[in-house]
């Protein structure tokens, strides 16, 4: 009796989820229980709200059709960053180009996926879950990756989100609690509570908490310590993105264990990237504070020597139509560029360019389907099976240098 | 030790315990049973308690005195003028005031049990008013009738919106629905075969919902025979409510929860071990009687059960506001619950909160004890709040050292390690006089103690 009483406690101290979960829970828990999830890696998913025009982003300056559909909002030749005569980045977006031409940011082309969906909530949902179409998925495919690594791993906090906006469905995980922090200081305790001195007690629970306790006052006192150090840090612009992001690198740097951040640009949900009318100021501010925050952090991680473990991503629900409307604006499209950046990437252009001819109902028809890109992303970056996450297999694209 | 042995006998186990000497009524044991049959309590509350002893005290949380309707009317119509939204943020934050000052917890205690156990997400009704009249649904049944409970449940618009079954067409029947209905709802996971689901779906064709009301088209039902856990008839979607209610699994499958929620998350008690109560329970699904037997047992007040469980957000922070019988901004308390990871009307699955050590990662403990700081020392958004210096006069304490074990035994009953003790005295004795009570206080809100319950 009590032999079996020391082991149920140490067992239970080890296993994240022990005895306390329902057998129910055990079911669905993940098989692949021997990969290693790559906690010191991280993830940053920077959400485009409201569907980026992928035509205006990534130029395809050179191209007759493009001209044609778009006779208020086109890009002349002069006015873009030339990737090649063909296309090139929007003239807001010289620090990205650079950083592009530096080999640190690539660009994802035609990425989409089957039957897309053109409205906003709709093809949120989609991105969110990467499960397209089922109505019936509740959780994000982040939520489930934060959930992975928390079973797999028991890691603590594997994934945070960062910034002014509400709770995303990608980030919703059945049973972990994903924190949202807009500050930094909310990752730090106000008054640290008495230091447990870790002995054990009769209570398994306790234990548990006592054990927390300690790794959050560790966690706590290194944020605290970076907040604290003055000198590493790089110039940010003055934009929310670029201030979120400079948190988020705080993050990395404590070196807290965090491995999935996400933020967005463009407001909650459907937000400024949904340009329907007068596109093209709007567009260009956007554009710039995407590629001046982004680029920012890229240096900021550079200057720590951090950037060899941190990737970040774009996503964006849609692209637009490639005909623009009668209001010097655009509709809602299909497929549409991800900018990636990072310092293990594959430089340059990934996937082809889109063809302006071959059209599904006014937009660009996808190339790479999104769950290829986050098999990418899973599989060879954070070393979670994206099998577990996706439901099914899906080939990564080559994002990586081999 | 003897005590914890003889706990595993069910008959000792569910027997009504009775103070003695070896088993003496104590105040942590008055603690327990406020921290789970309400949400914590006022020292004048545990101090009334300690001199009735248990059987009363149950008996006033189960009957609670006095006049209750008054109160329960007024806050009805706030609900109510709080429901005229799409938005659910007025609705949370009345209901966080209602447990707060309620004359009845228990009742409200077991209606946040049924919230989460019927869990949806009420983003997805898009309507205060149905999502107002799910909670009363929740709210009279609370300890009423489990079989009412369930096919009102069931039947009402916000279940069919929120998994997605606004039609149920004969040519179409919703497995998914009928799935997450029979798993979640009735019997568990793994409890019906994929027969047993579709037939179930079958049955719930002629649902339909039209303008955000239940209609059944008798046209769109299937009346063909169905098959479902072994009975066979032209079954409707009432009949197949009571059909799974006559199962035991089904009456195992609440008497289980309810163990989770009173007894302990740390152990699966055995099926023979919970056999009395679902006997019981069975016999007319009367939700007031299990939890009576429950709340009175020799089990409940016994170690198996005591500090077993992790507070959750709301337990965490309502012991604190009770205790320090406050009222403080429910509008900001809803926002901090929900960072915390609970809030109300959105449990992240149809599966509900499943808490336990779910609800503890590095950043929910940094973000439970912030915002016990927040509470305690009245900073920004609970300024002017929490009147921390109240308690220490209505309760006249005399002292530093009366303030102090009179805050370690309203919210520990100075059940805690001596060496935790120690440290507490240390750790304030150097601190500048004026707030040293204040950090104290939280010293004692945040140790790992008062995490757990």
């Amino acid at each position: 009796m009590k032999f079996s009483r020391r082991q149920f406690l140490h067992t239970s101290a080890i296993c994240s989820f022990g005895s306390l979960a329902p057998s129910f829970l055990q079911k669905t828990a993940f098989t692949a229980a021997s990969k290693k999830v790559k906690t010191d890696r991280v993830l940053v998913v920077l959400q485009l709200s409201g569907g980026n025009d992928g035509l205006n982003t990534i130029v395809p300056y050179a191209d007759d059709e493009y001209g044609r559909n778009r006779s208020t909002l086109r890009l002349q030749a002069p006015e873009v960053h030339k990737i090649d005569s063909y296309c090139g980045f929007h003239y807001e977006m010289k620090a990205m180009w650079e950083q592009f031409q530096d080999g640190h940011v690539s660009v994802i082309q035609s990425v989409g996926y089957p039957k897309s969906n053109r409205d906003h909530a709709g093809a949120l949902r989609d991105w969110y879950t990467a499960y397209p179409h089922d109505e019936n998925c509740e959780t994000g495919w982040l939520g489930r990756s934060i959930e992975y690594a928390n079973q797999v791993d028991h890691t603590d906090l594997p994934g945070v989100l960062v910034g002014n906006i509400s709770m995303p469905l990608a980030l919703n995980a059945e049973r972990t609690i994903v924190p949202s922090i807009r500050r930094l200081d909310q990752m730090q305790f106000q008054q640290e509570p008495l230091s447990a001195d870790i002995h054990k007690t009769d209570n398994a629970l306790l234990d548990f908490v006592n054990q927390q306790t300690s790794i959050a006052l560790e966690k706590s006192r290194k944020l605290t310590n970076i907040t604290k150090d003055i000198h590493s840090s790089v110039e940010y612009p003055p934009f929310q993105l670029a201030k979120t992001l400079r948190t988020a690198a705080q993050l990395i740097r404590a070196d807290i264990g965090v491995c999935i951040i996400y933020t967005a640009l463009g407001g909650d949900g459907f937000g400024g990237f949904d340009n329907h009318a007068s596109q093209r100021d709007n567009h260009a501010a956007l554009l710039r504070q995407l590629s001046e925050s982004v680029s920012a952090f890229i240096n900021d991680l550079k200057h720590d020597r951090l950037l060899d473990r941190v990737l970040l991503t774009t996503v964006s629900e849609f692209g637009r139509t490639l005909k623009e409307n009668g209001r010097r604006g655009t509709g809602h499209g299909a497929a549409a560029p991800m900018l990636a950046a990072g310092a293990q990437l594959k430089p340059g252009l990934i996937g082809q360019c889109p063809s302006l001819t071959d059209l599904d109902d006014g937009a660009l028809k996808h190339q790479i389907d999104f769950r290829n890109v986050f098999a990418a992303l899973l599989d060879q970056w954070l070393c979670i099976d994206s099998k577990e996450i996706l439901g099914v297999s899906f080939d990564p694209i080559p994002l990586f240098q081999s | 030790m003897k005590n914890q042995n003889a706990a595993f006998d069910p008959q000792w186990a569910w027997e009504s315990y009775v103070p003695s000497d070896e088993r003496p009524w104590t105040l942590k044991w008055v603690g327990h049973l406020y921290r789970r049959a309400a949400f914590g309590a006022s020292w004048e509350q545990l101090r009334q308690a300690m001199e009735e002893g248990p059987a009363r005290t149950v008996e006033r949380l189960l009957n609670p005195s006095g006049n209750t309707d008054e109160f329960e009317t007024s806050f009805d119509e706030y609900e109510s003028a709080a429901a005229n939204s799409d938005s659910t943020e007025g609705l949370r934050a009345w209901w966080l005031r209602r447990m707060i000052q309620t004359p009845d917890p228990l009742k409200e205690k077991m209606t946040l049990f049924w919230h989460n156990h019927f869990a949806i997400d009420c983003g997805k009704v898009k309507s205060g008013v149905l999502a107002l009249q799910r909670l009363r649904l929740n709210r009279e049944d609370a300890l009423g009738n489990y079989a009412h409970l369930l096919q009102a449940i069931v039947h009402h618009p916000t279940t069919f919106l929120a998994l997605n079954a606004e039609k149920n067409r004969k040519v179409l029947p919703n497995d998914n629905f009928a799935k997450k209905v029979l798993e979640n709802y009735c019997l568990g996971p793994d409890m019906v075969s994929e027969q047993d689901i579709h037939e179930t779906a079958r049955a719930f064709t002629g649902w339909f919902l039209i303008r955000n009301e239940c209609r059944f088209l008798d046209r769109e039902h299937d009346h063909t025979n169905k098959r479902i856990l072994g009975e066979e008839g032209d079954f409707d979607s009432q009949d197949v409510i009571n059909i799974i209610l006559r199962r035991p699994d089904a009456a195992q499958f609440i008497v289980r929860k309810l163990y989770r929620f009173f007894i302990s998350e740390v152990e699966e008690p055995a099926h023979s071990f919970l056999e009395p109560l679902v006997r019981l329970f069975t016999a007319d699904f009367n939700i007031k009687k299990v939890i009576t037997v429950i709340l009175k047992s020799n089990l409940f007040f016994s170690e198996t059960a005591y500090r077993k469980r992790v507070k959750s957000p709301i337990e965490y922070a309502l012991e604190i506001v009770r205790g320090f019988e406050a009222n403080v901004s429910t509008t900001h308390l809803g926002n901090d619950l929900k960072a915390l990871g609970q809030d109300l009307f959105h449990p992240p699955t149809v599966k509900g909160w499943l808490g336990g050590r779910h609800w503890i990662n590095s950043a929910a403990l940094i973000g439970r004890c912030n915002l016990a700081h927040a509470l305690i020392s009245n900073s920004a958004p609970y300024e002017k709040q929490l009147a921390f210096d109240t308690v220490f006069e209505k309760y006249k304490c005399k002292s530093d050292e009366e303030s102090c074990q009179f805050i370690l035994n309203l919210f520990l009953q100075d059940d805690l390690d001596e060496t935790v003790r120690k440290q507490l005295y240390r750790s304030t004795a150097d601190k500048k006089p004026s707030s040293w009570l204040q950090r104290f206080t939280i010293d004692v809100l945040t140790c790992p103690e008062f995490q757990i319950g």
